[in-house]
């Protein structure tokens, strides 16, 4: 089954209401890393991915990180691909793994050809042994490095360019970074070669304080903002209709809630595709 | 301009340490410090991981406090951080932290209930395995049977304590109101912790019994697993606890 329309991120506290009511949802995405073991968790997703499509997306493959790949998680990332061959399969444009240790964090890449390089080779070795196309996401950003050659999306149209991975567009993090570093979220999307675009990203940000100036954080805590709703339809009128989910990851709501917004999003992703038809 | 190895080390450091020399020249100042941008992303690595401890080890916060908590979680991440992305294996080591951290030396119990809640993560996480069928046993000679170690099922985990930690344990739960006073000089326990048709189920086991266990669990042989347990029990009934191990699928 091939996502098409909105689907939701997976989160722990919907599993039994979900497995108890069937609800419609187009699609399902599961983080990764919170099936790489045995027991429960795992079983009730073995039953829902009988239902729904499912797209696995990692947030431990730290593709930035110059020591490489770790190979014991990405033959564990292999393993559960080959159990639950997902309809897609994504990934971050950031690092997490450093010394050996992991931080928990999509963190930021200074944007140079070294950088580009050790992204390049990371992605090429993780389709290599995934025998799989890859997604890979912008991050949401509160820092530039000083010594960044290449814009982002440059970065990103020549990684998918170099090593055949595809990009999943996350809307809320282009405007989160273009508002806290500053560009135009409408160009940037404009910029991004939209054949390589596989899926979109929706979520909430929260509005913080830092130094005096706001900064917006991508939190996944909140309702999609009606800004992002716009440049949403801006990233639909460029890509055409596009899997799209729904995030949401710290005080999660009803799942009513969560539906609610995966339909609001169904609903433009219609109107795009009989733009397309018409 | 750092190289990227050396830009990911000081950042690591940053974030950890609370030591930006090795980043912050490299970030653009435009308005926002570095600094301030840098403690987004330590914020998050903070109080993410610690979040994830929280999970794991819910009596133990409780116990102390969340404030507390927070204070201990965030003295451990920065000391230890995660090894891997898989967060339900985070917290191996919290309890030898907490036995060594001086300021839970007044909890001298403490350690051991997170060690109850991190068997209890164990058993919730551990891979699915296949239990060894009865005949396999039976067809073996005896002289062999003495020699050989079993492998017991990955999520059980065989938990000595001088302290009741399973009364302590289920005096926090939520919805135990008014909790019961936990006597501390009940006396040690001997506990298994494991999964059980999708549920971790933890029960105190006779001592004999335990040693026998506990043996096998660290790959000793039946014969010295034997000997373990007729040493707190010569009144061991060893053919009735093999036919137990078999029955409760317990060997893999």
């Amino acid at each position: 089954m091939h996502p098409a329309g909105c689907g939701i991120g997976l989160r722990a506290p919907h599993v039994a209401e979900i497995l108890a009511t069937r609800p419609g949802i187009a699609w399902l995405e599961v983080h990764a890393e919170n099936y790489m073991g045995g027991g429960p968790a795992v079983r009730s997703l073995e039953r829902l991915r009988a239902d729904y499509p499912l797209s696995v997306h990692g947030v431990g493959l730290s593709l930035g990180s110059a020591e490489g790949l770790d190979a014991a998680h990405l033959e564990r990332l292999a393993r559960l691909v080959e159990r639950l061959q997902p309809a897609l399969i994504s990934e971050h444009l950031s690092w997490s793994v450093t010394g050996g240790a992991y931080l928990n964090h999509l963190l930021p890449l200074p944007y140079t050809e070294e950088a580009l390089d050790v992204v390049c080779r990371n992605v090429t070795r993780a389709q290599e042994r995934l025998g799989r196309r890859l997604l890979v996401e912008n991050p949401s950003g509160y820092l530039r490095f000083r010594h960044s050659t290449i814009p982002e999306v440059e970065f990103l149209n020549a990684l998918a360019r170099r090593t055949g991975c595809g990009l999943l567009c996350d809307v809320n993090n282009v405007y989160v970074t273009c508002a806290n570093l500053g560009g135009d979220a409408a160009a940037w999307l404009d910029a991004l070669a939209p054949a390589t675009v596989g899926e979109l990203h929706l979520a909430g940000h929260a509005v913080n304080d830092a130094d005096g100036r706001t900064i917006l954080i991508d939190d996944h805590g909140s309702p999609v903002a009606d800004a992002v709703w716009r440049l949403f339809e801006h990233a639909l009128g460029r890509f055409g209709t596009t899997p799209t989910l729904i995030e949401w990851d710290t005080d999660v709501p009803q799942l009513a809630v969560l539906l609610a917004e995966a339909a609001k999003a169904g609903a433009r992703l219609d109107e795009a595709s009989d733009v397309v038809a018409a | 301009m750092s190289s990227l190895r050396e830009l990911q080390a000081g950042f690591r450091a940053a974030l950890l340490a609370g030591d930006e020399r090795g980043v912050a020249p490299d970030v653009v100042d435009d308005g926002v410090n570095a600094s301030a941008r840098l403690a987004v992303y330590r914020h998050h690595v903070l109080t993410s991981l610690s979040a994830a401890l929280e999970a794991t080890f819910p009596v133990v916060c409780r116990l102390v406090d969340r404030r507390f908590f927070g204070w201990l979680a965030d003295s451990y991440v920065r000391a230890h951080p995660p090894a891997g992305p898989c967060l339900f294996e985070y917290g191996a080591d919290l309890p030898e932290f907490i036995a060594a951290f001086p300021a839970c030396a007044p909890l001298p119990w403490l350690a051991d209930v997170a060690r109850l809640e991190w068997a209890m993560n164990v058993a919730l996480h551990a891979p699915d395995a296949v239990p060894l069928e009865p005949e396999a046993l039976r067809t073996l000679p005896p002289a062999t049977l003495a020699r050989l170690t079993l492998r017991l099922d990955p999520s059980v985990t065989l938990l000595a304590s001088r302290w009741p930690v399973d009364a302590i344990w289920d005096a926090n739960q939520a919805g135990v109101d008014p909790a019961p006073r936990v006597d501390l000089d009940a006396g040690g326990v001997w506990l298994e912790i494991r999964r059980r048709d999708g549920d971790v189920v933890r029960r105190a086991l006779p001592r004999a019994v335990f040693a026998f266990r506990a043996a096998l669990a660290e790959g000793r042989a039946l014969e010295e697993a034997v000997e373990s347990a007729l040493d707190a029990d010569p009144a061991f009934d060893l053919a009735g606890e093999i036919r137990a191990l078999l029955d409760e699928r317990l060997v893999c």
